[in-house]
């Protein structure tokens, strides 16, 4: 992906976090026969395997519930697999990090970017679970995925700025987050619907920021229509997170040299 | 001209190595982790003064842990110091540990533009120099096979050729000057020289004296986190070795 700037400055950033990002994702599968597909594969099977689980095991009564599912779990993967990954990312990188000098969140950045590229491969699979449920994609979705992401994008960088700066200075870290993730998972409305919770702990569930991302993901795909309450508690809780996630790494990146 | 690296009394303290703290001893000591109050330390770098003219070539001489390596990592922008200031004006290129931003499964052109672009080039400006980059490296054949099938040496002169071209302000040089072979070494070397000869400022740590003799203005001496003495190369070389 090429870009031209005006300004020398900028296109020495821009070029340097699309080089640090394709690595990223081309080191991937490297060294795989599938190689790039596994981006298409990797959705489908965890698709797969939720609806197995839930449609063929445990039968769950819900009218459209793959399509349901997707929309949320597609999202959801792109943040936990960026949070879990980027919070090695700069333990990953001591040579570089002591040896070069350039912005030190580029390395999270390109984690989460290159992650983002499993999200944009499923967007045709929702595609045709969608046309196969009858319900035909409006043209919204064009504008209203790029704004949804940008919020999910900013509130995963700012938390995974902070984990993955505190992870250099306590590695236990990095093991709380495959189980913490494990849990938000399941406290958020993903495999079940927002209505599942009783209405009095509804504003409860609010607290959690990922609620209202993954509400924001589905009335885009599934009612066409952006939730605009949503859209702004999401926006609010990506704010928070950004600005409290370069505080904390700004304070600690002073030390980077002595923890790593 | 005013000096283009400017050091007043740099220091550098190392929390001294006790077993790391676990999560549990940080949860204990929650308060008061963020503070680097009583907890003992390792003064790497003791109020160390420098400065450096455009152009000028100081090398850096010193036995094992006296403090070289963390006087140039300061200089270099990688580490912070624990106390006292330090303003560089210009772009700093490392040649510290030669090849740190290659990824062993990249192609040494992949390689390239990211270490090249992490080093200060745009893209467009990496596309314009990869020829001379590649020339220079002297592994033409080889350069769009992963860098983990390189030997040692073509691993080190692609690297140091990358660096070379990045239009070096101040060269911060940690005991490379010893690449490859001996025609390569002399190849290498003699691009340093004219670097410098053109104006590009360097710091260089070594242990090989001659050299420190050959390419230095000036010597600076460590001992044990401090200067101990600066000079006049042959001088000071001459009393280093003595002292040794």
């Amino acid at each position: 992906m090429t870009w031209q700037f005006s300004n020398r400055d900028l296109q020495r950033k821009f070029d340097l976090l699309a080089l640090l990002s394709h690595k990223e994702f081309a080191l991937k599968y490297k060294r795989t026969t599938l190689g790039i597909l596994w981006s298409l594969f990797n959705p489908l099977l965890t698709a797969l395997v939720f609806f197995v689980a839930f449609k063929v095991f445990m039968r769950f009564k819900m009218e459209n519930y793959t399509f349901f599912l997707l929309t949320a779990l597609f999202p959801w993967s792109w943040f936990s697999a960026s949070v879990i990954i980027s919070s090695r990312s700069l333990v990953d990188n001591v040579t570089l990090i002591k040896k070069m000098i350039f912005p030190r969140h580029y390395l999270i950045a390109s984690v989460i970017l290159a992650q983002m590229v499993h999200l944009v491969f499923s967007v045709p699979i929702l595609l045709v679970v969608a046309a196969a449920n009858g319900s035909v994609p409006s043209p919204l979705w064009l504008i209203a995925i790029p704004i949804a992401m940008a919020v999910q994008f900013a509130f995963t960088f700012g938390l995974s700025l902070a984990i993955a700066i505190c992870n250099t200075y306590f590695r236990d870290i990095e093991y709380l987050v495959g189980v913490f993730m494990n849990l938000l998972f399941w406290m958020t409305p993903i495999t079940y619907p927002m209505t599942a919770i009783p209405e009095r702990y509804r504003p409860l569930a609010l607290l959690n920021p990922l609620t209202s991302l993954m509400n924001l993901w589905r009335s885009i795909f599934i009612h066409n229509t952006i939730a605009w309450g949503d859209l702004g508690i999401a926006s609010l809780m990506a704010a928070i997170s950004l600005t409290a996630g370069f505080m904390i790494f700004r304070r600690l990146e002073k030390r980077l040299d002595e923890v790593l | 001209m005013g000096p283009v690296i400017q050091a007043v009394g740099l220091t550098k303290r190392f929390p001294a190595f006790k077993n790391p703290p676990g999560f549990k001893e940080w949860i204990l000591k929650l308060p008061n982790t963020f503070r680097s109050g009583s907890r003992p330390t390792f003064t790497a770098l003791d109020s160390v003064s420098l400065s450096v003219k455009k152009g000028e070539c100081v090398g850096i001489i010193g036995k094992n842990g006296a403090g070289k390596s963390t006087l140039l990592s300061l200089l270099l922008g990688t580490s912070y110091p624990s106390e006292g200031t330090l303003h560089v004006e210009g772009k700093r290129t490392p040649l510290l540990e030669l090849g740190a931003g290659f990824h062993p499964d990249l192609t040494g052109r992949e390689n390239v533009y990211i270490a090249a672009v992490l080093m200060g080039l745009t893209r467009a400006e990496v596309d314009g120099r990869i020829q001379d980059i590649i020339a220079f490296s002297e592994i033409e054949p080889f350069i769009d096979a992963p860098v983990r099938t390189y030997s040692n040496g073509m691993y080190l002169r692609l690297a140091f050729s990358v660096a070379l071209h990045t239009d070096p302000e101040i060269l911060l040089i940690d005991e490379v000057l010893a690449v490859g072979d001996e025609s390569f070494q002399r190849k290498s070397e003699a691009a340093i020289l004219s670097r410098i000869k053109s104006g590009v400022t360097a710091v260089f740590v070594s242990h090989n004296l001659e050299a420190v003799k050959k390419i230095a203005h000036r010597a600076v001496w460590l001992h044990k986190g401090k200067v101990r003495e600066e000079g006049e190369p042959e001088a000071v070389v001459g009393r280093y070795s003595r002292f040794e």
